[in-house]
């Protein structure tokens, strides 16, 4: 009886902590969400919850385009990150794999070179980026598109370490076998590996996703002022500046809350496939 | 966009067929000019304010076949974005004075000459005129200046008030950004401190911010912040108080001008920067002040036609358009004359603490290290780490910081 109650005891302290970190942890994004619903303007409040609620921060968003084009910076980003994200997926999963399953000269020194390039800061080549893509005449107009689409996935290759080590569980004697039954490299990828390795891609891909999703560093020095290619981050960025906090703050939770959700759902979609997609994979 | 490109094109097009009546069409040079504005200047909200500017400077023009290019870029970050890479930045672009130097560091902004140099001189006053020179050569035609001052509620205080701080401290509750170093200097520079020299142009004569007449201030400061009828304005905690009803009178710019208005309504009151007391005498706070000026890149390709468009964009036509559709106050020296514009209490209070309540913000590139340290001195009375007991220390450990180059 006394250990049973010891055990409560200690299952009511544990989860009471566990309560309180779940709170703490949770408590900023509830705030911007309860900020993107607040009736009152400006950016700073006296209260904790808003005194009232109100959807027009949401509907100022998407109506209220010519001076803050919202709609469109969503667009610009969403185009972005879809295609950056196949093209860095592919890099990825295709270096990953190399560098798993073939043996070559250059393989070790290759590695040691990711590594070490991966320590720098991506942003460090940022000037240099910015005027390579100008020489070849990709920071005007719509081609800064491409432009930012080279750069989120020019530089993908280099983080292959995660899935390379997902490829060499990957029993080798699949490959040997399909090998012998005449499969070409190309096949085993797209028929063995990649079937076998769903959890890994799930996880490369909302990577990359995410990644020029949220990224505001390099959008910011390639879009300059062309104020119609903008992305979100450079967007809800801009609702800060002194002349726009008063009145666009909540509208900026509103847009914090509405980047989030092509990642939900992103995730959402993909998270079913988070199994473990070895299960069954060799037999005997 | 691409409609609006096509308009303007029209517009353009339809410009130079009137005006190109007598001349023959091959006459017609083709100018494309590139030009950067805050976006409020170019949103439909706000009337088009540069499209409008420029069509008209095209109509103007009909000898050239100009096809705009606009980008966006507010004032603060225009310069340096330009400096960044001049070949391939705007013709033409808006910019606050303070960052000049970075301008001409990067041999990016155009010097004006001739008779555009006489038309700026003409039309501005010596101290506009002084915060768009650097080494005697004019990098800008000035159309606004650029400074903060007092927003107040009439209901509280009466115009008499306003000139003395601790009378409004008495009668109702003020709010002043005490922990931002553009705010912060007024009063010390108020109280005989000063920054590179007289006219802040001399950086051999450094920064003195740290003789007993700053301790003076420093003291002062220490018990303003224990008055409780003193609210430090943080993070949009200034006006969130106004809009509450626990603040009565706030510093901040034009910028916030429309917001105050919608919550005092007629009850909004503008004044140039009080006086305060110091141990018995009154003394004048003085603001950093500058301008925002139109600036010509100096790796243009149509240089006449760039500095002439600079120059109308900042002419009283120009300035008068941008009062009415943005409420950008003039400073145009004919269009001040003017009994409308004049009678307009913002225009009044900004030009007034321009004129009397500032001093001109010096651009002398040393002046970044002027930052850091008042803004952690204004956090360190705060935070109550500052105290009159330490005062003097803590003063002259600012001086110096603001006087040396390391970070």
């Amino acid at each position: 009886m006394s250990h049973k109650t010891t055990k409560k005891v200690k299952n009511i302290a544990v989860h009471c902590l566990l309560a309180v970190l779940a709170f703490i942890w949770v408590f900023p994004i509830l705030w911007v969400v309860l900020t993107s619903f607040r009736a009152e303007k400006g950016s700073y409040v006296s209260t904790f919850l808003p005194q009232s609620y109100t959807f027009d921060n949401y509907i100022k968003l998407f109506t209220d385009t010519s001076l803050l084009n919202f709609p469109q910076m969503f667009m610009n980003t969403l185009i972005i990150a879809i295609f950056s994200c196949i093209l860095s997926a592919f890099y990825v999963l295709s270096a990953s794999y190399c560098l798993s399953r073939l043996k070559f000269k250059l393989r070790k020194p290759y590695m040691n070179m990711a590594m070490i390039l991966g320590l720098f800061p991506s942003f460090m080549s940022m000037i240099a980026v910015y005027f390579i893509l100008k020489a070849v005449g990709l920071t005007e107009g719509s081609l800064i598109r491409v432009a930012l689409i080279l750069c989120y996935s020019g530089g993908a290759a280099l983080g292959f370490q995660i899935s390379k080590g997902f490829f060499d569980t990957i029993p080798k004697e699949i490959d040997e076998a399909a090998l012998i039954d005449g499969c070409t490299r190309w096949r085993i990828f797209t028929r063995i590996t990649i079937p076998l390795s769903k959890p890994i891609i799930i996880y490369t891909i909302l990577t990359s996703f995410m990644g020029p999703w949220l990224d505001f560093i390099f959008a910011k020095v390639i879009c300059r002022a062309n104020a119609d290619q903008y992305t979100v981050a450079i967007g809800l960025w801009k609702m800060l500046e002194k002349e726009y906090i008063d009145g666009w703050y909540t509208s900026f939770a509103a847009g914090a809350v509405l980047i989030s959700i092509p990642i939900a759902i992103l995730f959402l979609c993909l998270q079913r496939f988070y199994v473990d997609g070895l299960s069954g994979a060799v037999k005997g | 966009m691409k409609k609006q490109i096509a308009l303007l094109m029209a517009g353009v097009l339809a410009a130079s067929v009137f005006g190109g009546c007598g001349t023959s069409g091959s006459d017609t040079e083709q100018v494309r000019l590139m030009v950067w504005s805050p976006s409020n200047d170019q949103s439909k909200d706000n009337g088009e304010w540069l499209q409008t500017c420029c069509e008209n400077f095209a109509a103007q023009h009909p000898e050239w076949d100009i096809t705009f290019v606009y980008g966006v870029a507010d004032e603060a970050s225009a310069a340096t974005q330009v400096a960044q890479d001049p070949t391939a930045s705007a013709d033409v672009f808006f910019y606050a004075n303070n960052v000049l130097t970075t301008l001409t560091n990067a041999n990016a902004g155009a010097k004006f000459g001739g008779k555009y140099v006489e038309e700026i001189k003409a039309t501005n006053s010596e101290a506009m005129l002084k915060s768009v020179t650097w080494d005697g050569e004019i990098y800008g035609a000035p159309y606004t200046s650029n400074i903060w001052y007092m927003y107040y509620d009439k209901s509280v205080f009466t115009e008499e008030d306003v000139k003395s701080l601790d009378t409004m401290l008495e009668k109702g509750v003020v709010s002043f950004p005490f922990t931002n170093s553009w705010y912060l200097p007024s009063f010390f520079i108020g109280n005989g401190c000063t920054l590179f020299g007289e006219d802040g142009t001399d950086e051999e004569a450094g920064v003195e911010f740290g003789g007993a007449n700053a301790v003076e201030v420093t003291d002062y400061l220490i018990d303003l912040n224990a008055n409780p009828n003193f609210k430090i304005d943080a993070d949009g905690s200034g006006i969130a108080g106004l809009r509450d009803g626990s603040i009565n009178a706030m510093f901040t710019g034009s910028w916030d001008a429309a917001a105050i208005k919608e919550i005092l309504g007629d009850n909004m009151g503008v004044a140039a920067l009080p006086t305060y007391n110091l141990n018995g005498k009154e003394v004048q706070m003085q603001a950093y002040g500058g301008s925002k000026a139109v600036g010509v890149n100096a790796h243009s390709k149509y240089m006449v036609q760039a500095v002439e468009l600079a120059i109308y964009l900042a002419s009283a036509e120009a300035q008068q358009l941008h009062y009415e559709l943005l409420n950008v106050v003039p400073c145009n020296t004919e269009l001040l004359q003017d009994e409308a514009i004049a009678s307009d209490p913002v225009v009044f209070a900004q030009n007034d603490t321009f004129d009397r309540t500032s001093i001109l913000q010096p651009i002398v590139p040393q002046m970044n290290n002027c930052w850091v340290p008042v803004e952690n001195l204004g956090k360190g009375i705060r935070n109550g780490s500052v105290t009159h007991d330490n005062a003097k220390q803590m003063t002259e450990d600012m001086n110096t910081a603001m006087n040396s180059d390391g970070i």
